[in-house]
């Protein structure tokens, strides 16, 4: 049955997908709504968390922020948007993925027109969102009903379909860009750049005012504009109706430009650069070592991630100064800011320890990053671009431990320049941080995200690229909550201690800690020789 | 004679529950251009791939100059000129920049001949690997096997997606690499290439080697097909129980017959001048209709070949 049909296939293609985020999203919010009842149990706490909301409206709107669901929909109001990551990598690879493989070719050899080839195939992915949205809402309220929180099943499905509508848009925005660029990795990379613009477009006018037709520019300010799980605010329909309008012409858009290009072409050729025959030797350094070619590889990915994270950093310091005040009554008269700062690891004397809480966010980033590195390298080694490196006369080891090499210089580069934009910004705004500690705080991200890569290096000695990258990122989403929910649904040391964020720890605060620093530098180690001693050993690309 | 320089023994690989090679036993002499010859799946890239460290041996040794392919594979890559058979590089670099990186990974090759060889294949170098043609793909991948002068080139299906001119450039090389006294292992489907460039052959079938022998060898074994036309009518049976006739069918109401032949025709000739004859022609299969042949017994090589090696 699911090979009748190019639709069926696809839609087969993505059962994993619809599942893992399905279920991922679904929980996620399950843990919320049994994590919240005991947050805003008290009065107390219930108006500390009202008075907190305004000073963090630049995150998300603030509204009914002392029930469940309004808290669930102000503390992961940006957080979700990262679902439509996958709408993004699987639009983007949907046609041009094909095209790089061959695929294409062969599928349009077929007797189906081009239209309804790439119809199907829009079919399958938006299927899969609703499919993900309905098993999103299914939990949620199961969650809800569970945890005794007042929300209706229309509700839930509504907040899952408002989901699915803000993946489709991103997912055709993809779909579009792949039309213009000759690799998915490009769509993808320009598409996940326009979800960071348009979170932050969104952003602006609970920042800045009179500054309301900045953010209707974002898609995400449409999305924001439900919120089917704050009591008695529902969903706007208008925004939802113009989700889907966007999604469909823009992908309409994609498909009118894919039947009438070039297979494997894109829409706006660029004139080549006439041959260059005496141009060898080329001299260029990238192309003197693996590790300098790996150097080369990771260079554009570290600029972006750089500014992301470094971005993130700075950005943080003035927040923090601006809300200064605030946030220090907050925090001392309420219930739920001894748990902030319990997770924060400090008291409010200072602007620091807020500013700790906010920088565990940064080697979640970085960690993000090693995420993306260490699927490159199973990329690589799956699709035999390997094969003739190693049929040079370099050893095995010295390729992986070069690509390794220079997967370290870039999260040393990224932690370093942090640091130093952190410093510059801290200055400029007056807040005083230790400088050992700021330096703590920024390159002892560093181990963790070389042992995310270490990690995902290991597993791709017997993992595809797809499920070694599916599983790391997994576990990065189950470290996160086990440090982020576990202290707040009261957990004991031991399940904390799963979690590689436990060992970060507060170092804003704290300064190093070497006994933790050293469990990650190990951990990091053993998963790295361990991930060599398979390599050396294994068929590649097999 | 020149000791081996490439030695398998009994070489036995598989994937898991699937068969990839069984016991391939096979030497390769210095200066020989060797053609690795079988159908898709047969077992060819398996054995490159292990001769190549690419893939670990279940059991049996592959060693390249005396040096065991995976315990010395770093030794053994130096000496080694490796084209794959479904080549994939950075599509990101232009041809140059990746002739380059290869190039320094081997320690540097002269410039000099890298751009000789470039010109040869007409290579435009400035190119994105991703903007290639299949055969532009494979000139790159070519060049970069060829560059070093290597003592031994292994090359998996090296003339897939070239064009006829190219491949004529192609066999050329292979020629010169020979004259040289370096030792080309290739496996190809073009039977007419290995049979213009190589000197012995080995046919590898289900994963196990099923023949190994010289280029004129097989043509010794191959059957041959002799057609006679008579002014009349002849007796089919006068031919049938002929020394040398392997098969006999009928033609034109009887009056032509043609023969399939294995070994002498001197009784045919001699049965067939006893009629009037108007005509008899003879057809000498390639290495192509030998190879056919060779896979067309269900499951069994034929008796008379697996007897010749």
């Amino acid at each position: 049955m699911w090979f009748s049909s190019v639709y069926l296939k696809t839609l087969r293609d993505f059962r994993v997908p619809i599942l893992g985020w399905g279920l991922g999203l679904g929980f996620l919010m399950t843990a919320v709504f049994a994590a919240v009842p005991a947050l805003l149990a008290t009065p107390a706490a219930r108006a500390s968390i009202v008075a907190l909301g305004p000073s963090f409206a630049w995150f998300a709107d603030p509204i009914k922020i002392d029930t469940p669901g309004g808290y669930a929909t102000w503390k992961y109001g940006l957080t979700v948007l990262v679902v439509a990551l996958w709408p993004i990598l699987a639009q983007s690879a949907m046609l041009r993925g094909e095209e790089e493989r061959g695929t294409m070719d062969v599928l349009l050899s077929l007797p189906r027109g081009r239209f309804r080839v790439v119809i199907e195939k829009v079919a399958a992915m938006w299927s899969a969102l609703v499919l993900m949205a309905v098993l999103v809402g299914l939990l949620a309220f199961a969650g809800a009903r569970k945890s005794n929180v007042d929300i209706s099943l229309v509700a839930t499905i509504a907040y899952g379909l408002n989901l699915a509508l803000i993946s489709a848009v991103f997912g055709a925005i993809a779909l579009l860009l792949a039309q213009f660029t000759s690799e998915r990795r490009a769509a993808a990379g320009w598409t996940a750049g326009l979800l960071l613009v348009f979170v932050v477009l969104d952003m602006v006018h609970r920042v800045v005012p009179n500054t309301l037709w900045v953010s209707r520019l974002s898609p995400v300010y449409y999305f924001n504009l439900s919120k089917p799980l704050v009591p008695g605010y529902g969903f706007d329909a208008g925004a939802m109706v113009l989700l889907l309008g966007l999604s469909i012409v823009l992908s309409g858009i994609a498909v009118w430009l894919f039947v009438r290009r070039d297979i494997g072409g894109v829409v706006l050729t660029r004139r080549e650069r006439p041959a260059v025959r005496a141009a060898l030797p080329a001299g260029d350094w990238s192309l003197r070592s693996v590790y300098l070619r790996g150097l080369a590889m990771v260079a554009m990915p570290t600029v972006w991630w750089t500014l992301g994270i470094a971005g993130f950093a700075a950005w943080m310091v003035i927040v923090v100064k601006q809300t200064e005040a605030q946030l220090k009554s907050l925090l001392q008269g309420s219930a739920l800011g001894g748990d902030i700062l319990k997770a924060g690891g400090g008291d409010v004397a200072t602007n620091t320890t807020i500013l700790s809480l906010l920088f565990v966010f940064l080697p979640l980033m970085l960690m993000a990053f090693a995420v993306t590195q260490a699927n490159r390298w199973a990329a690589d080694e799956e699709d035999g671009r390997l094969e003739i490196v190693l049929s040079t006369p370099q050893s095995r080891l010295g390729v992986l431990l070069g690509r390794f090499a220079a997967l370290t210089t870039a999260t040393v580069t990224i932690s370093v320049l942090t640091l130093a934009t952190t410093s510059v910004a801290s200055s400029i705004t007056g807040i005083a941080l230790d400088g050992g500690n700021l330096v703590a705080a920024t390159l002892s991200m560093i181990p963790l995200g070389l042992l995310v890569a270490a990690i995902g290096y290991l597993l791709s000695g017997w993992l595809s690229a797809a499920v070694d990258t599916g599983l790391i990122s997994f576990l990065l989403l189950i470290w996160f909550f086990i440090s982020f929910l576990g202290p707040g649904l009261s957990w004991p040391d031991a399940s904390l201690r799963l979690s590689a964020f436990y060992y970060y720890g507060a170092p804003l605060l704290h300064g190093v800690q070497p006994a933790d620093l050293a469990v990650i530098v190990v951990a990091a180690a053993v998963a790295l020789a361990l991930g060599s001693y398979r390599f050396v050993r294994k068929d590649i690309a097999v | 004679m020149t000791a081996p320089i490439i030695e398998i023994d009994k070489l036995t690989k598989s994937y898991g529950g699937r068969r990839g090679i069984v016991d391939v036993s096979l030497q390769i002499r210095e200066g020989e251009v060797f053609g690795f010859l079988g159908p898709n799946g047969a077992g060819k890239t398996t054995t490159i791939r292990i001769l190549m460290a690419l893939l670990r041996a279940d059991r049996g040794a592959a060693r390249v100059a005396g040096l065991d392919s995976w315990q010395k594979s770093v030794d053994i890559k130096r000496l080694i000129g490796y084209v794959p058979g479904e080549p994939s590089l950075d599509p990101n670099l232009t041809g140059g920049q990746l002739l380059e990186y290869f190039a320094h990974l081997r320690g540097g090759v002269d410039q000099s001949y890298l751009k000789q060889l470039i010109e040869r294949l007409e290579l435009d170098p400035g190119r994105k690997f991703r903007h290639y043609s299949t055969g532009n793909k494979r000139k790159v991948v070519l060049i970069q096997a060829f560059m070093h002068r290597p003592r031994v080139l292994i090359l998996d299906e090296p003339t897939s997606g070239l064009d006829p001119l190219n491949q004529q450039e192609f066999d050329g090389m292979v020629r010169e690499a020979r004259d040289d006294g370096r030792t080309v292992f290739l496996s190809s489907h073009v039977l007419s290439e290995v049979e213009k460039t190589c000197t012995r052959v080995g046919i590898i079938r289900d994963g196990r080697l099923v023949r190994v022998g010289g280029v004129a060898e097989l043509k010794d074994i191959k059957r041959y097909e002799i057609t006679i036309h008579f002014a009349q009518p002849v007796p089919i049976e006068t031919f049938a129980q002929l020394e040398g006739v392997a098969g006999v069918e009928k033609l034109a109401n009887g009056s032509a017959v043609r023969l399939a032949m294995q070994g002498s025709a001197d009784a045919v000739i001699k049965a067939a001048a006893r009629y009037p004859v108007v005509s008899l022609t003879s057809y000498e299969p390639s290495l192509e209709d030998v190879f056919l042949r060779f896979y067309e017994s269900d499951g069994k090589a034929p008796q008379e070949v697996a007897g010749v090696v």
